[in-house]
């Protein structure tokens, strides 16, 4: 019955510290294009949802700096303990169901410097500069020499503000996606034509063939074109923000698949035991 | 203003089934599955996995509305057989291939990271050139 004997089959070809090559194998496309999605939207992370200025005398907005530290990345690998505020009991936040960051830079005049021009004395507030109440949940700060810009100061000027990260996946916003790219493709030598390439004169000299093209064999000439001919091998990348190592956004990743069709299939059997004599299933 | 919620995207509300099952009043062995809060994720695995099964006729989804987060799943069988019976086979044969994918992600994880290691102390052939192609 199923073309896909033996299950999918899959092989790391890199795996780096922020991100991950491999190749899944003997399965279907919208599988394949499952766990590509189910990557990118549905693995939930932390990232900071509600900020509190208390005072803001910098040049930008409190928007505009509420909207920029949303998009920094915060480590979550032990995002599992922490409950989707929606799901808590608590009324707003609780520790829970979320993580408290602040922030408080004031930039002192230094009268001796004012009229040095020499001297720079714009202040860079960076994510290094956000202090966390719980040590597993930080800014992703790999490379401490370039830490994520926040806001620069000048003196005289302050800000001082409490963030509240929550749990959350990225269909709800994309700054839970714990992702910055996945990498996608199958059919490097374009057997199936599926792609139709724009062309001046010639396919094979205006377009590439990619470089997974090496794991396949090229097109033979004399051999007709196989029309009932379907994918079945995907080659995926998958770079990470840094708030979690790759191949735990992939295990993720198929757990929550698992966890999908798993809850149907009981769905499924519920309806059978209510239908039973209405439908006669 | 007055944007939907986007959690409205994934959260089932209150009272709302996840799953309805409705029968074709016209067409024999047809039924309509309704399936609240999830997408093509979830459809196009359905539709595929049904479509690989010799008993079903005719398996098609559709998002009805892109405000709508819902999907209806039609499927059609052969007279020996239930749209429900179908579906619940097509999950089963998911849920092994999600499982058994999970499974040879792990060990191959295992060897991976053995082979970093390697690499790393400096013994063994640095594989890593070889295959990580950057662009």
């Amino acid at each position: 019955m199923d073309m896909y004997n033996g299950g999918p089959e899959i092989s790391i070809r890199s795996l780096r510290k922020d991100g991950m090559k491999f190749v899944l194998s003997n399965t279907d496309l919208s599988v394949a294009n499952a766990l590509r999605r189910i990557m990118i939207a549905e693995v939930p992370t932390m990232a900071i949802d509600m900020v509190e200025i208390e005072k803001n005398s910098t040049v930008l907005t409190d928007e505009f700096i509420a909207h920029r530290l949303g998009m920094i990345p915060l480590t979550s690998f032990d995002v599992d303990r922490i409950q989707y505020t929606r799901d808590c009991t608590c009324t707003l936040y609780c520790p829970n169901c979320s993580v408290e960051l602040t922030l408080h830079v004031k930039v002192n005049v230094d009268f001796d410097d004012m009229n040095d021009p020499t001297i720079d004395k714009t202040r860079q507030v960076s994510s290094l500069d956000l202090i966390s109440s719980d040590e597993n949940v930080k800014p992703v700060s790999d490379d401490k020499s370039h830490p994520i810009l926040i806001v620069k100061m000048r003196p005289g000027q302050e800000v001082k503000l409490k963030c509240i990260a929550k749990k959350g996946v990225a269909k709800e916003h994309a700054k839970w996606s714990p992702v910055y790219g996945v990498a996608f493709e199958y059919d490097p030598y374009n057997k199936l034509r599926h792609s139709h390439y724009w062309i001046e004169e010639d396919e094979n000299l205006e377009w590439f063939v990619s470089d997974n093209a090496v794991e396949e064999t090229p097109i033979d000439p004399n051999e007709p074109f196989d029309y009932n001919a379907k994918p079945d091998r995907f080659y995926m990348e998958v770079e990470t923000s840094g708030c979690m190592k790759p191949e735990d956004v992939v295990l993720r990743a198929m757990t929550i698949m698992q966890d999908k069709l798993g809850g149907l299939q009981i769905k499924l059997d519920d309806e059978f035991k209510e239908d039973t004599q209405r439908w006669g299933y | 203003m007055n944007a939907p919620d986007r959690f409205e995207l994934f959260v089932l509300p209150d009272g709302v089934r996840k799953l309805t099952i409705t029968p074709d009043t016209k067409i024999p062995n047809a039924a309509t599955f309704k399936v609240e809060k999830e997408d093509h994720t979830l459809a196009n695995m359905l539709r595929m996995q049904l479509l690989e099964d010799p008993k079903v006729l005719f398996a098609g989804y559709k998002m009805p509305h892109p405000l709508d987060h819902y999907f209806v799943l039609k499927v059609q069988t052969t007279p020996d057989t239930t749209p429900a019976h179908v579906l619940g086979n097509a999950l089963t044969e998911l849920i092994q291939n999600v499982g058994s994918m999970k499974n040879k992600f792990e060990m191959e994880l295992i060897r991976a990271r053995s082979e970093t290691q390697k690499v790393e102390m400096g013994e063994g052939e640095d594989i890593s050139h070889q295959v990580d192609m950057d662009f």
